[in-house]
């Protein structure tokens, strides 16, 4: 079984994520302050801009768009910097055996540790800038967490696999995802969406997603659960292809790269 | 046979060859007419089993499939036809310091090298000093990679995949260690490893070095076997085919 061998290699995923996490940084001045400084710039900037040039009509803008930027950040990043993961390993894969799904979960699971370094940022911000904020729903984070890593995994299962095939995608991924981004509820409430609209956004697993964080830590209230355990679902199937079609191609990896 | 460790059964490998392939839209378009292959068939019905404990050595000119024979083994890629069975724990060194990140120090890398074999936390904690005094990197372990020189480097490499504590050891060509005195110090230890029961199949050029420690010799040529048996035997054969020209 795959999965149990996946297990069996765990402490290769660890230190890929450290290696992938300590190496970023090394040999800069600010090392792993970097993890924390790179957020915090982005808000900073985000709060000027959006305060003071580009007024939006929605009170408190930096925050609300800080709390739905940073776990689209890890959305984003992660099917990126996946989509080209094999490729990148191209040494590792043709030099030694290991199960090929540790590439593509080591970098889903290392940017999403950065996601949540940068939540210390999100919260702090939270607790600075919010307002009447409710921390018992917080509770609901840890789930939205597991929820987002199952849809991200999924996906960057099955970009990884066919980008060894098809080395375009990574370059139409880009393109892609900023469309996605600007389909996704992340720069403006999924209320200002045309009624008529709104099915077609609820087809994007995404929408609940960010919507929830934004509910959770700007709207002070409890995120959808039917909403969400409907992403659940879409997630683990989502997970489950990935597996399968990964599966299938992974046999391949070696002699297309 | 029951005791056998690795099985291989009527394994056949092709590859395709492609003589110009046109990679972009505009190639495709242009030289359509290009994109064409030819199949070669790399390795053609390959059988043979080897014994828990048995060491075997793969032998052939350059280009003859023995380090794809050996990366079949290893898992990296897969037959076309046929099939291969290995029991236990696989560890295959076809290159040295896979997946060293040169900004981290040796022992980090320690740490990530062995994790990419498949080895525990735990398991690496135990095998760690070892791997360093084998190395004899104790008072560098501690700086980053980048620093260490070529010698260096390929030591730290080999000595942790020396310790993976693997059932079967798939080797290729990387017995070119270091001065003379590492690689003697290689070999021995590949001998003790033998002589606790490991099953070891090495690829090399180096005819002296499989007789050393092996107990028999593959000679693979175009693909196919061309004589298998006791080293000294094969050997033979093998140097009298490639004094007379080697075709």
């Amino acid at each position: 079984m795959v999965f149990q061998e996946i297990y069996q290699y765990k402490s290769m995923i660890q230190s890929l994520v450290y290696r992938d996490l300590h190496g970023r940084y090394k040999g800069s001045f600010f090392g792993f302050l970097w993890t924390f400084i790179n957020p915090l710039l982005q808000l900073i900037v985000y709060s000027i801009v959006f305060s003071i040039i580009l007024r939006m009509g929605i009170e408190n803008y930096g925050l609300f768009l800080f709390v739905a930027l940073i776990p689209w950040i890890f959305f984003a990043s992660s099917i990126q910097a996946g989509s080209s993961c094999i490729i990148d390993n191209a040494n590792l894969v043709n030099k030694i055996y290991f199960p090929r799904e540790i590439l593509p979960i080591s970098i889903v699971t290392s940017c999403f540790i950065n996601m949540l370094y940068s939540f210390i940022i999100v919260i702090a911000a939270v607790i600075f800038y919010g307002e009447n904020n409710v921390y018992i729903n917080y509770i609901y984070l840890p789930v939205l967490f597991a929820v987002e890593y199952i849809i991200v995994l999924g996906i960057t299962l099955i970009v990884s696999a066919v980008t060894v095939y098809f080395r375009d995608l990574s370059h139409i991924l880009s393109i892609l995802l900023m469309m996605w981004q600007f389909l996704t509820p992340v720069f403006y409430p999924i209320t200002m969406v045309p009624k008529e609209y709104v099915y077609l956004f609820e087809l994007n697993p995404m929408t609940n997603i960010i919507s929830s964080y934004r509910d959770i830590l700007f709207y002070n209230t409890v995120p959808e659960i039917f909403l969400l355990f409907q992403s659940f679902i879409y997630g683990l199937v989502l997970l489950f292809f990935g597996f399968i079609f990964f599966g299938i191609l992974k046999k391949g990896f070696s002699e297309n790269l | 046979m029951s005791d056998s460790v690795i099985e291989v059964k009527n394994v056949w490998k092709k590859f395709k060859i492609y003589h110009d392939k046109p990679h972009t839209l505009k190639d495709k378009v242009l030289f359509w007419n290009r994109n064409k292959y030819e199949v070669r068939w790399v390795l053609e019905d390959i059988s043979f089993e080897v014994k828990k404990g048995e060491s075997i050595g793969i032998i052939g000119k350059n280009g003859s499939g023995k380090s794809t024979l050996l990366k079949l083994l290893t898992k990296i890629i897969y037959p076309n036809k046929g099939s291969i069975n290995m029991k236990g724990r696989v560890a295959g060194l076809l290159e040295l310091g896979a997946g060293f990140h040169p900004d981290l120090s040796g022992r980090d890398n320690i740490y990530i090298n062995a994790s990419i074999f498949g080895l525990s936390k735990k398991e690496i904690d135990k095998a760690f000093q070892e791997i360093v005094d084998f190395a004899e990197l104790q008072d560098f372990i501690d700086n980053p990679v980048r620093t260490y020189s070529s010698g260096m480097y390929m030591r730290l490499a080999f000595a942790v995949a020396i310790n993976i504590h693997a059932d079967i050891l798939l080797i290729d060509e990387i017995l070119a260690v270091g001065d003379i005195s590492f690689q003697e110090k290689c070999l021995n230890k590949l001998k003790e490893i033998k002589e606790s029961g490991v099953t070891i199949v090495i690829v090399s050029h180096s005819l002296e070095q499989i007789e050393r420690f092996c107990d028999k010799s593959i000679w693979i040529h175009s693909g196919q076997i061309a004589a298998l048996g006791k080293c000294k035997v094969v050997h033979k054969k093998y140097k009298e085919f490639m004094n007379s020209g080697g075709k």
